[in-house]
């Protein structure tokens, strides 16, 4: 149903008859199975109070487990679809025009990526010391969500095992005769050989510009004094300055101010209490967004003089163009793309025995080079689907049976003519979107619903009905699918993924290209759920950049919202989204616009304290 | 803000002080406290986890009592007969729906130890229960230098979102210290094997460990200090997280302090892993050594290990089956995929029995460390196609020190609480309780 005829709907006269035939056996008229009472719901504004229930209604309706399968009484698909849209535009609107609410971000512990960066910008010393942490969990699809992100006494024995041995490489101590090799980072905080009479005054100079570094923020006088009264004590038992220093890093490694990213509140447990992040935590803020790690000398300076703010263009574009943005790309690619998965992924040897470990890499330095390059050229974000160009070496060229292209260097190629451009054409993602034996149009299809145009299907419902079906299936795999498809039950949420998936099929189970799928000739064309032809993958990619631009524009917006956040978008962030989509829009969908609006959004910019105590 | 500006200089000054003048700690090691009872051998416990159900008809044992017939997937277990408890009847409901949609393999993970319905989340907010393991390390793990051990084949996480708006937290951890903390486990046999036996042979070097470890004490103090003063200045949720640093700055603590060892004295003939191998059975069969040799050490008595997420869609090209573990698990009646699934089933009874070999093969007095152990293998899906939640996999293996009987087939009512079971383990860890999860009593007839 269209915005406009739901526009028109009433709750009173139009929903409230539909839950009243359905659903108030259970949860109505004094019910309240599952404690679930529908009673109190008269008006549209009762749903807006209680859009948290409704998105949980929305949801179960929309994936037809209520009402429950066995009940006699159920809506007809009509019915189903006036609730579930009517529900969707009512919130939708209420969303946007709710008063604006900054959210609130759980405070962040150091991920591994970022620990090793930071480890890295700040030690001077780079051997990536959290490739022996238990891996981050993640939630929202990202590993850096404060939610998640634990402290175990397991992670707790790691940090304190690798603060050691980072301040055993970072602080060179005197060797039997006494002298020093001095390391970048000595070097970089003392001048060697010093004189010892000035020890003092460099071991305060140092930990007062350490620490500011490390708890990327200024440190009070109190700090200063705690941390030399450690060091010093190890001194006066007679070790060496230097043995001090390290005693120093050590406790400065495994303190909470370093190890978590606090923002520290006036009102901490009041939600109607919204502040402006203070410009040392916006500084950090950008810096863990697009470096992964702390804020350079630069931005802390600017912070300092609380300039940041007013220099945030020629900053943001400054830390696109640099080295570290690098970890933006793979942190980020690697998990909105999912290339993370290529890792574990397995093709069947035998099947596949022309796949390998280089080309694995190969495949996902391809995908993240164009990120790459859309992101330091300032490009449309767009490319990402629609490029007609991509990064290749011999290597790769060679899958995808491009010629003219030797050596192992990556380099920019024209893919004009060709039947690739963008990344859902790339090996990685095609690859990581299949089995390990065949490709599963079904897969390839619910990634481009989530990842792509940010419309995941609903969930296969509780109990899938059993498909009678012991004879081997014949024909392509596509064949065989529109065969399961009959069941209408499935058909419903396949009818949305199993077409887009089918476009792709002249893409085997490692990306390379193929006319024959189980010696018949494959047909990639289709239909989408809403009703656009397509013939092969080429016209689906017309139809993704041009016709569903918005949708995925919209669907990277919220992702990178996610990832720079590192908390789950909440209904009131839609008007951040929606902002920052406008923005894009105005100017072809640029990648620093992206970035700009991001930084520069209410949830990104400001916090308030946290609601109810549970 | 004004706080107390104390040091720990006593102890910081004792630590320096003594570190040079201190005995080699290991020969205080053996003869540690036992766990409970009589027993002259503490009591131990594990739980290793199966993904993606299993194909039921082949895996249901026939016959009751001592009076069964192994089933195909249950053979490689044969040689260990006298030893297996093999359950029929449990049930987890609460890694049902229950009203919150799809996520049956998250919530089977997160259900398997705690016998609660995980709160659907995507990350804000997540909350299950404590589980068993932890249960019982509250209690005992003090005994030990390890309160637990925490294992998992799976490094790498899966990118993207995992099960059906489920946080990845609940598909990849088994144990969980709180109803909001999980505890992360290792998958590097090379890590576990150096949390074991850290310690070197030569004198120096366990001076300068010892030497360490007073320095450690007196940073822990340092940042503890620290953590104390942020507390107040928080909101909820950002306390709970200063909580969790907290708890786990305490413990590091408590082990510094407590037993003066970092590690136990490697058994003779075992070598330092040099990596998780690439092969999964190797890989699997080497966490299997680990669990025992910590056991052995009496590093631990409490291990869960999961051998693979639930949905894991590893390939097992080795056994001829083509396709991943969970795609084919949605077996669809297609006799091909069930002949293959079979044989993932059978596999892993395979690499489950190279573990309980080596339990058997360690001596502890007249007996062997099984026969002082209960380990419990299974999963929290059923019938793998079905994704259902009741009729469990579970085996128990173990005599635990005369507490179970075993060498035979135990049959209960249909959707008996799998954390019934937990209540009787908990009994014989010494760790009693009255209720955890969705218990209603202890299981009947176990000994």
């Amino acid at each position: 149903m269209n915005a406009v005829d739901l526009a028109k709907m009433s709750f009173e006269k139009d929903i409230l008859p539909i839950l009243q035939e359905n659903c108030f056996s259970c949860h109505g008229d004094g019910e309240a199975k599952g404690d679930l009472s529908l009673d109190g719901f008269k008006t549209a504004n009762d749903v807006h109070r209680g859009y948290k229930i409704w998105e949980k209604i929305r949801k179960l309706v929309l994936a037809n487990e209520m009402p429950p399968q066995k009940k006699k009484k159920r809506p007809d698909a009509k019915q189903r679809a006036l609730l579930t849209d009517w529900t969707r535009q009512t919130l939708d609107t209420f969303y946007r025009t709710a008063p604006p609410d900054p959210g609130r971000v759980t405070v962040r512990r150091l991920n591994r990526a970022e620990y090793n960066n930071t480890i890295r910008d700040l030690m001077r010393v780079d051997f990536k010391p959290a490739r022996d942490f238990p891996a981050d969990d993640s939630g929202y699809g990202f590993d850096n969500i404060g939610d998640v992100l634990t402290m175990s006494p397991l992670l707790m024995e790691k940090y304190f095992a690798a603060a050691e041995r980072i301040a055993a490489k970072a602080v060179a101590v005197p060797n039997a005769d006494g002298r020093i090799v001095a390391t970048p980072f000595q070097n970089f905080y003392f001048r060697y050989p010093a004189p010892p009479k000035l020890r003092r005054n460099a071991a305060e100079g140092f930990v007062r510009t350490f620490l500011a570094r490390a708890y990327r923020r200024p440190v009070r006088a109190e700090e200063v004094r705690r941390l030399m009264l450690l060091a010093k004590q190890v001194v006066d038992d007679g070790a060496s300055f230097e043995h001090g220093i390290r005693m120093a890093v050590v406790a400065t490694l495994v303190s909470p101010h370093f190890l978590f990213r606090w923002e520290f509140d006036g009102a901490p447990k009041n939600p109607k209490a919204i502040r402006s992040l203070n410009e040392h935590e916006l500084a950090s803020r950008i810096s863990f967004y697009i470096w992964n790690s702390i804020p350079d000398d630069a931005l802390m300076e600017l912070a300092r003089r609380g300039q940041l703010r007013k220099n945030l263009p020629a900053q943001i574009r400054r830390m696109l163009r640099d080295a570290k943005a690098q970890s933006l790309v793979a942190n980020f690619t690697g998990q909105w793309l999912q290339l993370r998965n290529l890792e574990m992924h397995q093709p069947d040897k035998r099947l596949f025995s022309a796949f390998n470990n280089e080309l694995r890499a190969d495949m996902r330095r391809e995908t993240e080079m164009l990120f790459a390059h859309v992101m330091r050229e300032n490009r449309s974000v767009v490319d990402l689907l629609d490029a007609n160009y991509t990064f290749v070496n011999d290597r790769l060229a060679n899958w995808y049976g491009l010629k003219k292209v030797k050596g192992g260097q990556f380099r920019i190629v024209s893919l004009k003519g060709t039947p690739r451009g963008g990344v859902l054409t790339h090996a990685s993602v095609l690859t990581l979107t299949s089995d390990p034996n065949r490709t599963s149009p079904v897969k390839r299809g619910k990634y481009v619903l989530e990842n792509i145009l940010g419309t995941p299907p609903p969930p296969a419902p509780d109990n899938v009905p059993e498909l009678e079906s012991d004879a081997e299936l014949k024909g392509t795999l596509r064949q065989q699918m529109v065969k399961h498809r009959e069941n209408p039950v499935c058909a419903s949420c396949h009818q949305k993924m199993d077409p887009i998936g089918f476009a792709f099929e002249n893409f085997d189970a490692v990306g390379r290209w193929r006319t024959l799928d189980n010696g018949e000739p494959i047909n990639a064309a289709s239909q989408l759920d809403s009703g656009e032809k397509f013939r092969d993958a080429t016209g689906l990619r017309k139809i993704l950049a041009v016709r569903k631009r918005d949708l995925f524009v919209r669907c990277l917006t919220e992702k990178m919202l996610t990832f720079a956040l590192g908390r789950g978008l909440e209904f009131y962030d839609k008007r951040a989204v929606d902002g920052i989509v406008k923005q894009m829009e105005r100017d072809g969908f640029k990648f620093e616009t992206l970035v700009m609006g991001i930084v520069k959004s209410l949830p990104f910019d400001m916090k308030r304290g946290e609601e109810g105590g549970k | 803000m004004i706080r107390s500006t104390h040091i720990p200089r006593r102890t910081f000054l004792r630590g320096l002080g003594t570190a040079l003048a201190l005995p080699a700690l290991e020969a205080m090691l053996p003869a540690r406290a036992v766990a409970t009872g009589n027993a002259k051998f503490p009591t131990r416990m594990a739980f290793v986890y199966i993904p993606n159900g299993v194909i039921p008809e082949k895996w249901h044992v026939k016959g009751k009592g001592s009076d069964f017939q192994f089933s195909h997937i249950l053979e490689p277990l044969k040689a260990h007969r006298e030893d297996l408890l093999i359950f029929s009847g449990l049930a987890h409901t609460k890694a049902r729906s229950n009203g919150d949609g799809a996520g049956d393999h998250a919530r089977a993970n997160a259900t398997f130890l705690t016998g609660r319905q995980a709160r659907k989340t995507a990350g804000a907010d997540i909350r299950v229960g404590v589980s068993v393991d932890q249960l019982a390390a509250q209690k005992i793990g003090d005994k030990t230098r390890l309160p637990s051990l925490e294992l998992s084949s799976d490094g790498r996480r899966m990118s993207g979102n995992c099960d059906s708006g489920y946080s990845c937290a609940y598909q990849f951890n088994l144990a969980w210290k709180s109803e909001t903390t999980p505890l992360p486990p290792e998958s590097d046999p090379r890590l576990v094997f150096e949390r074991l036996f850290s310690n070197g042979k030569d004198r120096e070097r366990n001076e300068s460990r010892v030497r360490r470890e007073r320095y450690k004490k007196s940073i822990l103090d340092f940042v503890l200090e620290d953590a104390k003063a942020l507390e107040k200045k928080l909101g909820y949720t950002d306390q709970r997280k200063l909580d969790e640093y907290l708890t786990s700055v305490r413990e590091l603590e408590k082990r510094v302090t407590a037993s003066g060892v970092s590690s136990a004295e490697l058994p003779e003939g075992f070598k330092k892993p040099a990596g998780k191998p690439r092969d999964f059975g190797a890989h699997v069969r080497m966490m299997g050594d680990m669990m025992a040799l910590a056991f052995q050490t009496d590093s631990t008595r409490i291990a869960t290990y999961l051998l693979a997420h639930d949905g894991d869609n590893r390939s097992y090209p080795h056994l001829g089956v083509k396709g991943g573990h969970h795609s084919l698990s949605h077996h669809r009646n297609n006799s091909r995929n069930i002949a293959d699934l079979t044989k993932i089933n059978r596999f892993h009874c395979e690499l489950f029995a190279h573990f309980l070999d080596r339990l058997k093969n360690i001596k502890e007095g007249d007996e062997t460390l099984l026969d002082h152990s209960m380990i419990v293998y299974g999963g929290a899906i059923g019938d793998g196609n079905r994704h259902s939640h009741h009729d469990l996999p579970v085996v128990l293996a173990g005599k635990a020190n005369g507490a179970i009987k075993t060498g035979r087939h135990a049959t209960y009512p249909t959707e008996t609480p799998m954390a019934n079971l937990f209540l009787n383990m908990l009994d014989i860890m010494g760790a009693p309780r009255e209720r955890m999860g969705d218990s209603t009593g202890q299981l009947k007839g176990l000994a």
